[in-house]
């Protein structure tokens, strides 16, 4: 089955046309979600534009947690592959990293070019599990967290603060490496700890080559991200109430919004596997889910579309996480009868036919 | 005085940043009846939620307010501007001059890039009040932010000139400041996270990261300056500052030049 209307199955074009009945009425919708093909968020995109609605990706936290520091003070950033090529030293920071198979890809090798070329590989973790499943040197975190580590740690790198301490030792690590790299979770670290690891790699670059690599969220953010700018001229969360994409982190937080009571409609869109939203449910809502998901049932919300996965039963543009890029992904099995691009063109074409009828 | 008086909760953020005393003073009251202030495609206008009463004069009161009234006073460049009640975010953002002051709470971003004139809240402020909103460079910068109740995390944020008064303050004042000046009753736990320059003075603090370091206590000219310049706005907090006070030096993980006073009793 593929689309319910208030709990009971019926057929997509129903599905469809109650979605665009229940965008119509509404006075501040929320286009929320995102975690999808690109040209599903394309389609999200052009639909919030024609119902003046929100957009709140499901990635905003680590987006937004990379992008002030990013658009304030600017970034020091390398790839993966520059990291496995040329890194003498990593500094693996937090605990969600170590979840990202590009930890393993670095232990099991060794810089072969630039100026580390030959050089033996030390990973070095600060605030990490210390599981001991991959040989590195550990430092534990402050009690204050993981930026307040950073902070300790780049005052000694400074020279502000001195002494045989377990951070005045890291500091010299990090100092001597030829090529340094740090990797985060911009999501665990918080903006502020992301703007003092940067500016810690600003100040070893004063000495030494270093970069950052911050670990993509698993929501598709980073691909998400380059299709707003080209789209808006904006970051994500953007409001289009007042026909311009008006950019604003906090009014179009989506979760604030509907617990401030100011959104009367959602529409959650993840054909990728994302984390249920509480608040789905909760007001009228629409969700285009991925077929085979536990949210594909009648219960999840109002209107749901159970669509094609990308990657799985439908091909996408999907974010690389090894490559670093965008690339498409091909529908490994039996195709879908639903994408969500198209049922999302298709709710847009109901609406247009909607409104003139009204006229 | 002009007056504008809500007549019921609005059914939307509504947006005041074109709604000043200047502004509606070149209007007749039909005309400002049609100032478009919605953020939806309703297109609701300031006749839709408020009745007006106009007079030209420089002196503006807003009846009833509501946390759904964003950029009250924001980019104000003089006269002044009463609300009687809540606003939303970003009160007197961008500020040069002039005066607001809320009877109410006021939502996040209060005071942010405001580089003059003075706001006061009688009640509690949201997140990063005198705080730089999204990829701007600097948070309050000249104006003077006065909070009378308890504003939320990270005040002052990236603040680079002026003054904010506030009765206490959540988690990481003063974060990344630049510079200017904050006087506290009490604050949470990392004051001055990341500052380069400035003053944070409290009667106490929660707990402290650690690349702030102590330098001892100092009766200082500057000291009684201070407690001088405090005193017309906040005999409280003046008398906190011409009291024994420990200084701690920070944040050494960046320039370093930032100081944090601390109550010695």
């Amino acid at each position: 089955m593929a689309a319910w209307v208030k709990g009971g199955a019926t057929d997509a074009d129903a599905a469809v046309d109650a979605a665009a009945t229940l965008l119509a009425a509404a006075r501040t919708p929320i286009v929320a979600g995102l975690c999808a093909e690109l040209s599903a968020v394309r389609a999200a995109y052009h639909l919030a534009d024609a119902i003046g609605a929100s957009v709140d990706p499901v990635a905003g936290p680590n987006l937004y947690a990379e992008l002030g520091v990013l658009s304030r003070t600017g970034a020091m950033l390398t790839t993966p592959a520059e990291t496995t090529g040329r890194a003498d030293a990593v500094l693996i920071v937090g605990n969600a990293p170590w979840e990202r198979p590009i930890v393993q890809e670095i232990a099991e090798s060794a810089p072969t070019r630039g100026r580390a070329a030959g050089a033996e590989r030390t990973l070095l973790s600060l605030g990490g599990p210390r599981n001991g499943a991959t040989r590195h040197v550990a430092y534990p975190a402050e009690a204050g967290g993981l930026a307040v580590s950073v902070a300790h740690l780049r005052a000694y790198l400074k020279g502000h603060l001195a002494g045989e301490t377990a951070y005045g030792d890291l500091a010299r690590r990090l100092a001597a490496a030829q090529y340094g790299v740090v990797l985060y979770d911009a999501a665990e670290l918080g903006e502020l700890g992301v703007e003092m690891l940067q500016g810690m790699v600003k100040d070893l670059n004063e000495v030494t080559r270093f970069f950052t690599l911050p670990v993509s969220d698993p929501y598709q953010g980073r691909a998400l991200l380059q299709l707003a700018a080209w789209t808006t001229g904006q970051a994500p969360r953007v409001g289009f109430g007042r026909h311009v994409p008006e950019h604003d982190p906090w009014r179009f937080d989506s979760a604030r919004q509907i617990a401030a009571g100011e959104a009367d409609a959602v529409l959650w869109l993840a054909s990728l596997p994302a984390p249920r939203p509480d608040w789905l449910g909760t007001l009228p809502s629409i969700a285009i889910v991925g077929e085979g998901s536990p949210e594909a049932t009648g219960d999840a919300a109002e209107i749901v579309i159970a669509v094609g996965v990308p990657g799985e039963s439908a091909g996408g543009s999907l974010w690389n996480d090894r490559r670093a890029t965008i690339t498409y992904a091909p529908p490994t099995g039996q195709p879908a009868e639903l994408t969500a691009a198209g049922v999302l063109a298709a709710i847009q074409d109901r609406l247009v036919q909607k409104k003139a009828a009204s006229c | 005085m002009s007056t504008l008086t809500l007549r019921q909760e609005p059914p939307e953020r509504l947006d005041f940043l074109h709604v000043t005393p200047l502004s509606l003073s070149r209007l007749s009251e039909a005309e400002a009846a049609r100032l478009p202030v919605g953020t939806s495609r309703r297109g609701l206008t300031l006749g839709d939620c408020f009745t007006i009463a106009l007079d030209k004069s420089e002196d503006l009161v807003i009846e009833g307010g509501s946390s759904r009234l964003d950029r009250v006073g924001a980019s104000l460049d003089g006269g002044s501007i009463r609300v009687v009640g809540d606003v939303g975010q970003r009160l007197g953002a961008g500020m040069k001059n002039g005066s607001v002051t809320v009877t109410g709470s006021a939502g996040p971003f209060a005071g942010s890039g405001a580089t003059g004139g003075t706001i006061t809240i009688a009640g509690d402020a949201g997140d990063h009040a005198g705080g730089a909103v999204y990829a701007a460079k600097a948070g309050l910068d000249g104006a003077t932010l006065v909070i009378k109740g308890t504003a939320g995390d990270h005040l002052g944020d990236r603040m680079r000139r002026g003054l904010i008064l506030v009765g206490t303050a959540g988690a990481h004042a003063g974060s990344r400041m630049i510079a200017g000046t904050i006087a506290a009753g009490s604050l949470g736990d990392h004051p001055g996270f990341g500052m380069r320059r400035g003053t944070i003075l409290a009667s106490a603090t929660g707990a402290l990261t650690p690349s702030f370091v102590e330098t001892g206590t100092h009766d200082l000219v500057f000291l009684r300056l201070l407690a001088r310049s405090l005193r017309p706005l906040s005999p409280a907090h003046a008398d906190l500052a011409a009291g024994a006070l420990t200084r701690y030096s920070g944040d050494l993980a960046t320039l370093g030049k930032g100081e944090l006073w601390v109550s010695a009793a």
